[in-house]
């Protein structure tokens, strides 16, 4: 009895420390994966490289922001050079610097998503030097203790706050309305208002040629997908995988397992290894951290991945993957808020404007589908080609989008890729969750 | 031979005095740490008492992170002083703010001081049934609560996304444009909203307020009444109060019944208070359940000691945020709440059990070893 209740308490001792260490140190574990080669290059690189282009966008204030692509900032992006006006160039210097926040979901460490907007973010410091002072807040819950993060980042002074994560967006809409004189960004939502903007991309179009990788690479035409969350955006980027990789291979099928997080390793490789006891043999994510991959390198399986170039992280299994290169749209629209002639936008960036990147190809690749599938890239840089041109058959065998219809980016009411919610022919899973 | 045995008597001023000397000697640890990675721990203390209390809105943001740990850490602290673990609260906290919700949904053109007390009662009634399922079956199949009730916090967490993105549920959103988009939960009416205590720029919650009454009626329950006697009895010894004639199996659910209804209660207050929509996301990503457990142990399960440490523990999670940046990551900031911990239970510990080398039974020991034997 006695030794009975001694080991319980020391279990809940140890449950609540592990609880403890669980919150306070979930981010320095995972910090273990943590920002390769590409961040501190570009933060050092960041100083020298800042004062020639500044000066030099001086001399050509007029030029639009986006025509001169220079400085890469070590990242393997090309960046844009900013122009800011004279008027701009005094008020906002180093002694008083225009100051940009980003609120991050998770850690920038996870070489996903939020790695790719920290590339983004370190490159906005490249590119301005000291006229521009950018801070984050990692791992910020999406709920109401956003909100206070908001507030503390506007205490800080924050002229532009980017949220990079759809669940901030009832707290961005309360903020922009209470705090008029701040500009604030909100990646993948819809809400705009004077003073809230929002900015995407069509990373679908990106995960059509992941797809056609997957189904040039399939043996067996059995595909698995780890996707996080049933909702449209996620949808979608099934949806185009999956027609592209019955492009390359009519009789593939893609079965999908929810994990209901955007980055929890453990999830993750759970659904990981439950497709690759079902038997596929390429595994897809749409995860934020590169753990699908090192769970089709473990079963000697092909893998896309999502968010960033992640083939040092299993290189034998990589195929490919649809980036996204954040830092030149981040760039150009604070050298427009420097200027003052930021306006509220809906940004839809694409494989033409070099928003959507896709990442080098695999040693496995061969080169008639690496042909393949940079041939379709450049129809749809060309705009003759968009995955979600219609005839497209559900999975139920009905028909999606009727022929010569191509389904808008957003639309408040009717079918749009923003609220897509049903699944192609060739999808096994529910796309209900 | 080296033995750790239980001194019997601790004086009164050390009581007092170790959970200082512990913050203390946190602080000193946690300043080597900031030495160590570069920062001035003078300057850094200092960033966290400005951003958790004196800058603007600050403490305001300290008391929404201290709201819930409040009631979770009660309903940890109340039952872990009668040594049933509840390590539910995660989850009972879930099911409170699914029962809340509803109850604001259904009773969304009720009067608003009908409906704070109908809106609690869900968040009570739900939390206490969840809990009562590892306290059935503890009291009546012997099976191990730590295990059946952390197991149902994955259960509950499914039952909430089930609700919001797998199900056409009553609680979810299916007109609004951003629904479609992205599925969230039904907004309550503004009637659902708790008014907070406003003093100037800052907010008191009116879920803290409820907080504070409840901890002082459960210090009032564990202190003065019969029940409140048997619990602790309960808690010493369950022989002894199953010898003394005591319905233990009653103890043990009614022990979870309240803790559970506490999270459920915490629940609510995220519905009323905060959120006023069911977010399956924002409430697992705050994990207050858990952290409920880490504000109970520092609080030695003393209720009032919880108000306390909900507020210090709201402070620096909402410093936090505040001090992390580029050149401050926030594993430092974690660093610094699991070196406060171990110093808080570690001084606990040897305040309470001493070290001894040597092979020979000190009398204090063996009149010990004796009374256990009777």
């Amino acid at each position: 009895m006695l030794s009975g209740t001694m080991r319980a308490t020391r279990s809940v001792v140890a449950i609540g420390l592990v609880a403890a260490l669980a919150a306070g140190c979930g981010s320095a574990a995972t910090t273990a994966p943590a920002a390769p080669a590409s961040a501190a290059p570009a933060a050092s690189a960041a100083a020298p490289a800042s004062a020639a282009p500044a000066a030099s966008a001086a001399a050509s204030a007029a030029a639009p922001a986006s025509a001169a692509p220079a400085a890469s900032a070590g990242t393997g992006f090309t960046m844009p050079v900013p122009s800011l006006t004279p008027d701009a160039m005094s008020k906002w210097t180093t002694s008083n610097p225009f100051k940009a926040a980003f609120i991050y979901v998770g850690a920038p460490s996870d070489a996903g998503w939020t790695h790719a907007h920290e590339v983004g973010r370190l490159a906005v410091q490249a590119a301005f030097g000291g006229r521009v002072q950018t801070m984050y807040k990692e791992n910020v819950p999406e709920g109401p203790q956003a909100a206070q993060v908001v507030t503390q980042l506007i205490n800080q002074g924050a002229n532009i706050i980017f949220a990079t994560s759809f669940g901030y967006q009832d707290t961005l809409v309360a903020a922009a309305k209470a705090h008029p004189n701040v500009l604030f960004e909100q990646a993948t939502g819809t809400e705009q208002l004077p003073n809230l903007a929002e900015y995407y991309g069509a990373g679908e179009d990106g995960d059509y040629l992941s797809g056609m990788a997957a189904g040039a690479a399939t043996k067996n035409g059995k595909i698995g997908f780890v996707a996080p969350y049933p909702i449209p955006e996620v949808v979608r980027e099934i949806d185009a995988f999956t027609m592209g990789a019955r492009s390359m291979n009519p009789n593939a099928t893609v079965r999908v397992v929810w994990t209901n997080t955007w980055f929890d390793p453990a999830k993750e490789r759970q659904a990981a290894e439950s497709l690759v006891s079902a038997g596929v043999d390429v595994l897809g994510d749409g995860q934020d951290s590169p753990t699908t991959g090192q769970v089709a390198a473990a079963a000697g399986l092909k893998w896309t991945g999502y968010d960033s170039n992640q083939e040092s992280f299993a290189p034998n299994a990589w195929l490919t993957a649809t980036t996204y290169n954040w830092g030149p749209y981040y760039i150009n629209d604070i050298a427009a808020a420097m200027n003052g002639t930021w306006k509220t936008h809906f940004y839809y960036g694409s494989l033409a404007d070099g928003f959507v990147v896709m990442a080098p190809f695999g040693q496995s690749v061969s080169a008639a589908t690496q042909a393949a599938i940079l041939a379709k890239e450049a129809q749809i840089k060309a705009g003759t080609f968009d995955p979600f041109t219609g005839p497209i058959t559900k999975q139920d065998g009905s028909i999606g989008v009727p022929a010569g219809t191509t389904l808008p980016v957003y639309t408040p009411t009717g079918l749009s890729k923003y609220s897509i919610n049903w699944f192609v022919q060739g999808v096994i899973g529910n796309p209900a969750g | 031979m080296i033995a750790i045995e239980r001194t019997l008597d601790t004086p009164r001023w050390q009581r007092v005095a170790l959970p200082f000397a512990s913050l203390l000697l946190a602080a000193i640890i946690s300043g080597l740490v900031l030495v160590l990675s570069g920062h001035n721990p003078i300057t850094t203390y200092e960033q966290i008492y400005t951003a958790s209390f004196t800058s603007a809105g600050a403490l305001t943001s300290t008391f929404v992170y201290a709201t819930p740990l409040l009631f979770t850490g009660l309903a940890a602290a109340i039952a872990f002083r009668m040594r049933i673990w509840n390590i539910g609260g995660e989850g009972q906290l879930y099911m409170g703010a699914i029962g809340a919700s509803g109850i604001g949904l259904l009773l969304g053109s009720w009067p608003t001081p009908l409906l704070i007390p109908a809106m609690m009662a869900g968040g009570i009634v739900a939390g206490a049934l969840w809990a009562l399922v590892p306290g059935l079956l503890r009291a009546y199949l012997q099976t191990n609560e730590i295990l059946v009730s952390l197991m149902l916090n994955y259960v509950a967490g499914l039952v909430m996304y089930f609700l919001i993105y797998d199900s056409k549920s009553y609680w979810r959103d299916l007109t609004s444009p951003t629904a479609l988009v992205f599925p969230t939960g039904k907004t309550l009416s503004a009637a659902a909203t708790w008014p907070g205590l406003t003093i100037g720029s800052f907010t008191l919650p009116l879920g803290f307020v409820a907080g504070v009454v409840l901890a002082v009626l459960l210090l009032a329950l564990v202190r003065s009444t019969r029940f409140g006697f048997e619990m602790r009895v309960m808690g010493d010894s369950t022989s002894a109060a199953t010898y003394a004639g005591m319905r233990t199996r009653r103890i043990i659910l009614a022990v979870m019944a309240v803790s559970g209804a506490l999270a459920g209660l915490a629940g609510a207050s995220q519905i009323g208070d905060f959120g006023h929509v069911l977010d399956p996301r924002g409430l697992e990503q705050a994990q207050y359940g858990y952290t409920g457990i880490v504000v109970a142990a520092l609080a030695m399960y003393n209720p009032l000691a919880v108000v306390v440490v909900a507020i210090l523990i709201g402070a620096l999670t909402n410093a936090g945020f505040a001090l992390q940046g580029p050149g401050f990551p926030p594993g430092l900031v974690g660093t610094m709440e699991g070196i406060i911990l171990f110093s808080v239970l570690g001084g606990e510990i040897l305040g309470r059990y001493r070290i001894r080398i040597g092979s020979q039974l000190r009398p204090q020991r063996a009149e010990a070893e004796a009374d256990a034997a009777r």
